[in-house]
C-alpha cells in the first residue's frame, strides 16, 4: 500500500517544492532584479519547500532523505541570508540588528532553530540525551522553524504576494501538522514491529526505547 | 525521560522568550513609521510661525536603518521616474519655520535600480517644501523604504528611513530641523 502510494506523494512533494520557488522567480518584483537578489529569493522559496516536507519524510521513516534534505535546508537558508548581505550589506546588518524589523527577527530565530535542529541530528549519537528528550527537541525546534520561517516569508513583501500567501500559509499548517503526524507514525511502526503486547511488555519497551529509527541510542 | 517537567519548564521558558522577541519587535523596524498615501496628492501648508515666534516644535531624530545605503552627494535631478512623489515640509525646531533653500537627500529602491541608483538631492522652495517624482517603489529587503537625508550645514544632521505600502502612490516625509550645537 504504501509502496503504492510513493510515486503519488513523490509527486505531490515535487509539485510542492516547485510552487514557491516557480511563484517567487516569476513575480514582477524581480524584473531587473540583481542577480544575488534572484539568487536569494530562489534559495528562500526552496528553502520554505525543503523544510515543508522534511516532516513528511520523517513521518515515511525516510530518515537517510529526512538528514541530506535537512542539510540542503541549511545550506539554502545559508545562501538565502549570504546573498542578502552581497546584495546590500548595509541592510543586512540593519536587518539583524535589535532595531530590525518583525520579519527579520523571526528570519534570525529560525535561523538559530534550524542551526539547532541541523546540530541535533548530527550529533544525535554523541550528546548526553535521552531518547524521549532529543525527540522533544528535535520537533520542538522543528515546529519553530516551520512558523517563523513561514511567518519570515509571509510578512515579506514583493517574492510571495497574493496567491504566494495563500500557498505559503497552506504549506505553513502542512509543515506544522506534519511534525506531530510524524511522531504518531514512528510510534505505530515501533509498536508494529515490536509485536502485540506480551506478559513481558516487549512492546511498550520497543517503543520507548525505539525513539527515532535513527534516534540516540542511550534512550532514557 | 527522567525529568519530564523541567524540558517542559525549559521550552515553555524558550517559548516566552521567542514570543517577547517578536512581539517587541516594531512591524518595519524601529521608528520606521508608515508615510504612505494615495489618492489627490496634498500641499504640505506651513504653520503660521510668524505669529507665534516663541513656538519650538520637536525635532526630527534619525532613526536606525535611516542611513543605509546613503551615498553623500546625490546628483542634483527633478526627477526618477514616475508614477510615485515623495514630498515633505523642512522647518526649523525653532520658531517652526518653514526653510527655504536647504538641500534634502532622497534615495530609494524603485523599478528603475536599488537605493544605491536611485538617488536625488534637491533644495526647498520657499515655503520649505521639496518634491521628487520617482518611478515606483519597490520592496527593499522585503518592503518598500523611503530614505530622507540632511546631511549638515546650519543644522544637525538627519537621516530617516520610512516605509511605505506597495500599492501607494505618494510618500510624505517632513523634517524638523535643530541649530547644531
Amino acid at each position: 500500500m504504501a509502496d503504492r502510494r510513493a510515486p503519488a506523494l513523490g509527486a505531490a512533494a515535487v509539485a510542492v517544492a516547485a510552487l514557491p520557488v516557480a511563484l517567487a522567480l516569476t513575480d514582477r518584483h524581480l524584473a531587473g532584479a540583481s542577480a544575488a537578489l534572484v539568487l536569494s529569493t530562489a534559495a528562500g522559496a526552496l528553502a520554505v519547500s525543503a523544510l515543508v516536507v522534511q516532516p513528511l519524510l520523517a513521518r515515511g521513516g525516510r530518515i537517510a532523505r529526512h538528514q541530506v534534505l535537512g542539510s540542503v535546508a541549511f545550506v539554502l537558508v545559508l545562501v538565502h541570508g549570504g546573498a542578502l548581505f552581497a546584495e546590500a550589506p548595509d541592510d543586512a546588518w540593519f536587518a539583524m540588528s535589535p532595531d530590525g524589523p518583525t520579519r527579520a527577527r523571526m528570519a534570525l530565530i529560525a535561523t538559530v532553530a534550524l542551526l539547532g535542529v541541523v546540530a541535533l541530528g548530527v550529533l544525535r549519537n554523541r550528546l548526553p540525551l535521552g531518547a524521549g528528550t532529543w525527540r522533544v527537541l528535535h520537533a520542538y525546534l522543528a515546529v519553530v522553524v516551520i512558523a517563523l520561517g513561514i511567518g519570515h516569508a509571509v510578512l515579506t513583501d514583493g517574492a510571495l504576494d497574493d496567491a504566494g500567501t495563500t500557498v505559503l500559509v497552506v504549506l505553513g499548517v502542512l509543515g506544522l501538522l506534519g511534525v506531530p503526524a510524524a511522531h504518531v507514525a514512528r510510534t505505530r511502526r515501533a509498536r508494529r514491529r515490536a509485536g502485540p503486547p506480551d506478559a513481558s511488555g516487549g512492546a511498550d519497551a520497543a517503543v520507548a526505547g525505539s525513539a527515532f529509527e535513527s534516534g540516540p541510542r542511550n534512550p532514557a | 525521560m527522567r525529568r519530564p517537567w523541567l524540558l517542559g519548564l525549559l521550552l515553555a521558558l524558550v517559548t516566552a522568550g521567542i514570543v517577547a522577541t517578536v512581539v517587541g519587535s516594531e512591524t518595519s523596524g524601529t521608528g520606521a513609521e508608515n508615510v504612505g498615501e494615495s489618492g489627490p496628492e496634498r500641499v504640505a501648508t506651513p504653520p503660521p510661525a510668524e505669529r507665534e515666534p516663541e513656538r519650538r516644535c520637536e525635532a526630527t531624530e534619525s532613526n536606525p536603518g535611516g542611513t543605509n545605503n546613503y551615498i553623500p552627494d546625490a546628483p542634483t535631478v527633478d526627477s526618477l521616474g514616475s508614477g510615485f512623489v515623495i514630498t515633505g515640509l523642512v522647518r526649523s525646531a525653532d520658531g517652526c519655520r518653514p526653510l527655504r533653500d536647504v538641500r534634502v537627500q532622497v534615495w530609494l529602491a524603485t523599478e528603475t535600480g536599488g537605493e544605491e541608483d536611485n538617488r536625488a538631492s534637491m533644495r526647498t522652495d520657499v515655503e520649505g517644501r521639496y518634491r521628487l517624482e520617482t518611478a515606483p517603489t519597490v520592496p527593499q529587503f522585503g518592503e518598500p523604504n523611503i530614505h530622507v537625508g540632511y546631511d549638515g550645514g546650519a543644522y544637525g544632521e538627519v537621516f530617516i528611513r520610512r516605509v511605505v505600502d506597495l500599492d501607494d502612490e505618494r510618500a510624505v516625509v517632513n523634517l524638523t530641523l535643530a541649530r547644531r550645537g
